[in-house]
């Protein structure tokens, strides 16, 4: 049991690493073929394994950039060009600028605090903040706070920007984290174009106030989409077959063709009748996606008014009985969802210029930034589906500042304030638009549509809803990415080339693996049978430490394997440590009972001692070392642990096995005459 | 096979002849090389730091024509924007290492115009002479913290490393342990930076060669453990026996596990010094490096410094017994 149990354990843990490769093998096999028919086949496989890849990646071990190759970048906040482009550019004077450039020699390659470094400085010039930076009270504390907080949000703007950023550009597996306050740590595996991320980094942020225009004229444009979707697609499968086999070709067309146009004939005649009636749901669903390519992913709900219960309908179903989109309730609030595994497909689509050209010309489909959740803290089910009107009706420019307070119901809201300009037109925009929702948009994804109460004139809104204290700090963060651009530079760069990273591993691999071989075979050699059980020990030993690591999300890295080879050592060293005893208690005439349990008990106090010194030496490596050294504690003190385990446990138990089946002599390499 | 019987090796009679020229030669080794770093004295400087510790930019570029020199490239790049950059060759013939020891605002974009200038040297006509093997990027903020996180990582592991040996052991086995660690890593250090300056491996400072230093750490505390803990189970079974024939006893008793653990694990990193790469190969030889020292010192080193020490102190107390009674 104790032996088997681990197995199965580890066998469990490295099943998604063992399933992610070989997906990733037949989807690279896939992939090679660049003809059209191989690119279509690969998308097919894309679209059926999407699931299986996801859960298997999740689960899998990960192997560090220094082993796979990708790109790892440090970005950090640039508080000094964040505190120059808060300034009003009339008032920066000479002195203004010098301040600035000693503030850069002082911090660039230290790590003092770059505001307080600044603020020291301009002290010593006399001059005072207020009359560079605005602030509400005009008072030079109110400045240094705003200043303050300012650069701790940016760190925060900048993570939010840049994950919605990468995530819309389909660039899975892509890693932001903030690390400290004012950095953050992005990782790319692959061949990801480096230069293409990097102008996604140096894009600045773009805000925009647009309104949302949901109503039945919005169903039209996605039936519109399906249509365009499908002749794209038929256009595609005509191609296909027109530099294959000709024939084949015009039948297919011919088949789809008719297909959907029996489709319209009969509901014609019959009226509202199930067109898939009779067919199996496999079926089914393949005609119901090849019939309406976009709108099967879309759910609707529709009320007559606000205080009216909302009606769920779903697209597909509408079309089949149908329903007109006039005959909806045509004032309606109408909301639109796609569940959140169909976001790649949902974007993509839209992201079709020929889809785009197929829209009307001034609706835009948008999706919220954030999923929503059924379950707070899990992942999320659905995101919503906007309408907006394609041209911004104000551009986030304007807003000077934004803030999570409490309303006078100690409800969190969102207040924001706007430059002269922007009042202007805001007031203007809210004048016209009582009622409605004017939605909020950080590059093309939606962040919330609020309905406008009342004409705001002088530019200060508060933006309230059903949020959290959180979600209202977020919001606010966004709106500031109008104003602020949170600058960030890059201040450490890793790429390894995929031809390196390839080399790299296969070269690690089949060295370690050749070493691995090597010990069992001269532990086999040395020991005879208390050399396999060691050997058994040993396999069992690497898969544990391999399967702890998948299991803690660990990442296998250079500095890793270094420790997963003294990891092995001191395995080994543990097994040799046991044997060694046997045989002096084997010379001393022990019988082999006694032997067996001497030598462990005898030994272990040596195995204890020298794995919990390495465990206890791992600890502050963990702490305070960084990226690769800490990847090494990781592995050593799971490396450690194990081994006490295998070493003690399961040697021990296989030799009591032995025992038990009635053994009195055991082949331990010993000499046989004494 | 049972290739190691019973020995009885004296380790211990030479015991201070070894001790001496071991921490001499560490010490002294460690010395002349941080002396060369001291650019005052005009000595070529031994070791190597990697752009982890220096900051700067590093670009590992591959040629298909294997039989270029660095001479040429450094030729081809020494007219454009890049300064006046390092040229290492490393890894496979064809394969080099270009540094820049200044950091850069925009790395991937350096190293990408230099692949791209030296195809347009190069290549006559056909494309791909040149390919990007991989490029390093490290700012002056970030190579200093990871300086100071390696020092302050290392420092706090041997210092909690002694006080578990104290605790466990005693106070003399914890100081015997950590002066023998750092004589391993010391000679380690001195090897590798010969062999890196003789050109045989490219054996430079970086925050991976860190990792190597720590495994070299963690096997040698295994090795003094081993004995201590021999030592340890014998005081109590040969009570009156002295200290030296005691540790000599033991040391012989674990000498076939020592010699065994030992040459296992030396051929499991031989082949990655073979067959590793370019990436573990260097890993692997000062490791192997480390595991060679590390055994002997704790025969050498560890074991003797402890008979010295606990003689040493021994020696005070009946001193300040005889004083107290005078």
């Amino acid at each position: 049991m104790l032996i088997f149990a681990p197995i199965a354990a580890a066998a469990i843990l490295l099943w998604p690493t063992y399933g992610y490769s070989s997906l990733t093998a037949e989807r690279g096999d896939l992939a090679a073929d660049t003809s059209l028919k191989g690119r279509i086949a690969l998308a097919k496989w894309d679209s059926t394994h999407a699931e299986d890849m996801a859960s298997a990646r999740a689960g899998r071990l990960k192997l560090g950039l220094d082993l796979r190759g990708g790109t790892y970048l440090t970005l950090e906040v640039d508080v000094l060009k964040l505190i120059e482009s808060s300034a009003d550019p009339q008032a920066i004077d000479d002195v203004f600028k010098s301040v600035i450039d000693e503030t850069r020699k002082a911090t660039d390659n230290s790590d003092r605090d770059v505001l307080a470094t600044f603020l020291e400085n301009f002290r010593g010039k006399g001059k005072s903040l207020i009359n560079y930076f605005q602030a509400t009270p005009l008072t030079e504390e109110a400045v240094e706070n705003k200043l303050r907080r300012d650069a701790d949000e940016a760190v925060e703007q900048a993570q939010i920007v840049l994950s919605q950023r990468i995530n819309k550009y389909n660039v899975s597996e892509v890693s932001i984290q903030k690390q400290g306050t004012r950095r953050l740590v992005i990782e790319m595996p692959d061949e990801q174009d480096t230069l293409q991320m990097r102008k996604l980094l140096s894009q600045t942020a773009r805000l925009e106030f647009k309104r949302v225009m949901m109503d039945a004229s919005m169903i039209k444009a996605m039936y519109g989409i399906d249509q365009a979707v499908r002749n794209l697609r038929l256009g595609v499968a005509a191609t296909v077959v027109d530099t294959t086999a000709k024939d084949t070709a015009s039948v297919a067309a011919d088949t789809t063709m008719k297909d959907t146009s029996k489709v319209a004939a009969d509901t014609s005649k019959k009226g509202p009748q199930d067109p898939y009636k009779g067919l199996s749901d496999a079926e089914k669903i393949r005609r119901i996606k090849a019939d309406f390519p976009f709108t099967y992913m879309v759910f609707g709900s529709v009320a007559a008014n606000e205080e009216s219960q909302p009606q769920s309908f779903d697209l597909v179903g509408l079309k089949i009985n149908n329903f007109k989109p006039e005959d909806l309730p045509k004032d309606g609030i109408f909301s639109f969802r796609i569940p959140a595994e169909k976001v790649d497909e949902f974007v993509s689509v839209l992201n079709d210029p020929r889809v785009r050209e197929s829209m009307p010309a001034s609706l835009d489909i948008l999706l919220s930034a954030t999923g929503n959740t059924t379950q707070k803290g899990a992942k999320p089910d659905f995101f919503e589906v906007y309408g907006v009107s394609r041209e911004a009706d104000l551009v986030g420019d304007v807003i000077q500042d934004a803030y999570p307070s409490f309303d006078n119901t100690n409800k969190p809201v969102v207040s924001m304030s706007m430059n002269d300009e922007g009042s202007e037109e805001w007031s203007k925009i809210t004048g016209a638009n009582i009622g409605k929702r004017i939605a909020i948009v950080l590059d093309d994804r939606v962040w919330s549509a609020p309905t406008v109460q009342n004409k705001i004139a002088n530019g200060s809104s508060q933006i309230s809803g059903a949020f959290s204290p959180e979600d209202a700090t977020r919001l606010a963060v966004v709106l500031k990415a109008g104003a602020l651009k949170a600058p960030v530079k890059i201040i450490e760069e890793r790429v390894i080339g995929p031809s390196l990273g390839e080399d790299s591993i296969n070269r690690g691999l089949t060295s370690s693996a050749i070493s691995f071989a090597l010990i069992i075979v001269f532990m086999l050699a040395y020991y005879s049978v208390g050399g396999a059980i060691a050997d058994v020990a040993l396999v069992m030993n690497g898969l544990l430490v391999v399967a702890g690591l998948a299991a803690f999300g660990g990442t296998l890295t250079l500095p890793g394997i270094a420790a997963l080879i003294l990891s092995t050592a001191m395995a080994v060293d543990a097994n040799i440590l046991i044997f060694e005893r046997m045989r002096e208690e084997m010379y001393a005439g022990k019988t082999l009972k006694t032997a067996v349990e001497q030598g462990f008990n005898r030994a272990w106090s040596a195995i204890l001692d020298s794995n919990l010194t390495n465990i206890i030496g791992a600890i502050p490596l963990m702490i305070w070392g960084s990226g690769p050294i800490k990847g090494f504690a990781i592995t050593l003190l799971v490396g450690a642990v194990v081994t006490l385990f295998t070493a003690v446990v399961v040697t021990r138990a296989m030799f009591q096995l032995i025992i038990m089946s009635g053994a009195t002599t055991l082949n331990i390499g010993q000499k046989r005459t004494v | 096979m049972d290739l190691i019987r019973k020995t009885n090796i004296d380790f211990v009679t030479k015991r201070n002849t070894f001790l001496r020229v071991s921490i001499l030669l560490s010490v002294l080794g460690t010395l002349a090389i941080l002396l060369t770093q001291i650019s005052g004295l005009g000595l070529p400087k031994l070791i190597e730091f990697g752009i982890d510790f220096t900051g700067g930019t590093e670009t590992k570029v591959s040629f298909a024509n294997t039989s270029i020199q660095a001479e040429e490239v450094r030729q081809a790049l020494s007219s454009s924007k890049f300064g006046n950059p390092e040229i290492k060759s490393y890894g496979r013939p064809g394969d080099f290492l270009i540094r820049i020891n200044e950091t850069q605002d925009n790395a991937s974009k350096v190293s990408a115009d230099m692949v791209e200038e030296l195809n347009a040297k190069f290549s006559n006509g056909g494309k791909n002479a040149v390919q990007l093997l991989g490029a390093n990027n490290v700012g002056a903020k970030i190579s200093s913290e990871l300086a100071e996180d390696a020092a302050i990582s290392l420092i706090a592991a041997t210092l909690i490393i002694l006080l578990y040996i104290a605790f466990r052991f005693e106070w003399a086995y914890g100081v015997s342990a950590i002066i023998a660690l750092a004589h391993d890593v010391t000679m380690a250090f001195i090897i590798s930076v010969l062999f890196n300056k003789l050109g045989i491996l490219n054996l430079e400072i970086s925050i991976n060669s860190i990792a190597a230093y720590l495994t070299i750490l963690g096997y040698s505390i295994n090795d003094k453990v081993v004995v201590f803990d021999r030592i340890r189970e014998n005081r109590e079974k040969y009570r009156g026996m002295p200290l030296a024939e005691l540790v000599n006893h033991s040391l012989n008793e674990t000498l076939s596990r020592t010699i065994i653990t030992g040459v296992s694990v030396l051929g499991a990193l031989l082949v990655m010094v073979f067959l590793g790469g370019d990436v573990l190969e260097g890993f692997a030889f000062t490791m192997f490096v480390g595991i060679v020292v590390g055994t002997y010192s704790s025969i050498y080193v560890a074991s003797a410094f402890l008979i010295w020490y606990t003689e040493r102190v021994k020696h005070k107390n009946v001193g300040s017994v005889a004083s107290t009674q005078a």
